[in-house]
C-alpha cells in the first residue's frame, strides 16, 4: 500500500509527457499552463516547465524604480510538511533546484503570475489531499 | 552540389533570451548573423569540439561547443534539417552530432553536470536547463547544503526577454556523494 502511494505521487508530478505537449513558444516570460498544472520559466532562452506541486512558495517585491522581483521556492527534502520527502528516499543522490528569482519590468504581469501560481497550487494540493484521504 | 546549407530564422539563445538570425553551415565552419545586423557568431571548423541535437517544443536545437569552453545554441530547425545537417556535419566536417534529450516532466530534482563553463540540470538523465557559469557574478554557500548562483544583470546585449533570471539555488542533500567535501561546488 505504502509503496503504491509513493509511486503514484511521483507519477502525478509529471507536467508533460512529450516535448511537443508544451504550449507554443511565446514571449520569453514566466507563463502558467493551467491545463498541465505547470509553471514555465524562461532560462537561457528556453521555457523550462516545473509542475506546480514542486513549488513551495512564491512571492514578489517591487523596488523604487518599478522593477519587480519574483521569487519561487521549491520543495526540497528536510523541510516540514513536505510532500517530497518520499522522493528523497527514492532518489537519495538527487540535487534539488531550491529557488529561482527573476527580475521583471512588468509589475502587473508579475502580480498576475503570483496569483495564478498560488491559486493553481492551492487547487492541486486540495485535490491531492482529498485523493489521499479517500485512499486511506 | 553547393557547399553548405543556409537557414533563415534561426535563433541564437543565451542569457538575455533569443535573437533571430541567419545561419550558414559550410565545410569551413558555422556563421550566424543577427537579423538586421549587429551581432555575428563565427566558428571555425577546427574550433568545434562537439555538436549536439536536441528536440525542443516545435523545433530542434543545435548545440555547438567550441574549444574555449563556449557553447552556442541555435534553435529553429525542422526535422528534415536535422537529417540533412547531420549528414553534412559527418561528411564535410567529420563531426558526428550527438543526441540530447529535453526533460519536460516538471520535476525539480535530478543531477547537476558541469562541462566547460556550462552547468546542466538533468532530470532523469535528460536536460531540464543549462546556464553558463560565465554569467555568474557570485556564488554563495548557504548553510551546509545550499549553493546560490547570482547572475550578472544584463541590460545591454540585446536582452529581449521580459523576465530575467537573477538568482538560482540548488539544495544538495547530505546523501549526495557527487559534490561531497568541496566548498566551491557547483
Amino acid at each position: 500500500g505504502d509503496k503504491n502511494a509513493a509511486v503514484k505521487a511521483s507519477t502525478e508530478l509529471t507536467a508533460y509527457k512529450n516535448v511537443n505537449d508544451l504550449p507554443p513558444p511565446r514571449d520569453l516570460m514566466i507563463q502558467i499552463d493551467q491545463k498541465n498544472e505547470a509553471v514555465l520559466l524562461p532560462i537561457y532562452g528556453s521555457m523550462v516547465p516545473f509542475h506546480v506541486a514542486t513549488i513551495r512558495t512564491v512571492s514578489s517585491q517591487q523596488d523604487t524604480n518599478r522593477t519587480c522581483y519574483i521569487r519561487i521556492i521549491f520543495n526540497v527534502p528536510g523541510t516540514p510538511f513536505n510532500t517530497q520527502d518520499a522522493n528523497s528516499l527514492k532518489f537519495p543522490g538527487a540535487i534539488y533546484l531550491k529557488e529561482v528569482s527573476f527580475r521583471s519590468k512588468d509589475p502587473r504581469h508579475i502580480s498576475e503570475v503570483v496569483q495564478h501560481i498560488k491559486t493553481l497550487r492551492r487547487h492541486v494540493m486540495a485535490r491531492e489531499s482529498e485523493r489521499a484521504e479517500r485512499a486511506t | 552540389m553547393t557547399d553548405g546549407h543556409l537557414f533563415n530564422n534561426i535563433s541564437l539563445g543565451g542569457r538575455g533570451g533569443t535573437n533571430p538570425g541567419q545561419l550558414k553551415v559550410f565545410s569551413g565552419g558555422i556563421l550566424w548573423k543577427k537579423q538586421g545586423g549587429g551581432k555575428a557568431v563565427e566558428v571555425d571548423k577546427a574550433d568545434i569540439m562537439g555538436v549536439t541535437w536536441m528536440k525542443v517544443p516545435r523545433s530542434n536545437q543545435l548545440g555547438v561547443r567550441i574549444k574555449d569552453g563556449l557553447y552556442y545554441k541555435f534553435t529553429g530547425f525542422r526535422d528534415q534539417d536535422v537529417t540533412n545537417l547531420t549528414n553534412f556535419f559527418q561528411n564535410a566536417c567529420g563531426i558526428t552530432p550527438e543526441d540530447k534529450q529535453l526533460s519536460v516532466s516538471g520535476r525539480n530534482w535530478g543531477e547537476v553536470d558541469l562541462n566547460g563553463n556550462m552547468l546542466t540540470f538533468l532530470v532523469g538523465s535528460k536536460q531540464a536547463f543549462e546556464v553558463s557559469l560565465a554569467d555568474v557574478s557570485q556564488t554563495q554557500l548557504q548553510g551546509k547544503n545550499d549553493v546560490i548562483l547570482e547572475f550578472h544583470v544584463d541590460d545591454t546585449t540585446g536582452a529581449n526577454e521580459k523576465d530575467s533570471l537573477m538568482e538560482i539555488s540548488f539544495h544538495i542533500p547530505n546523501s549526495n556523494t557527487q559534490f561531497v567535501g568541496d566548498e566551491n561546488r557547483p
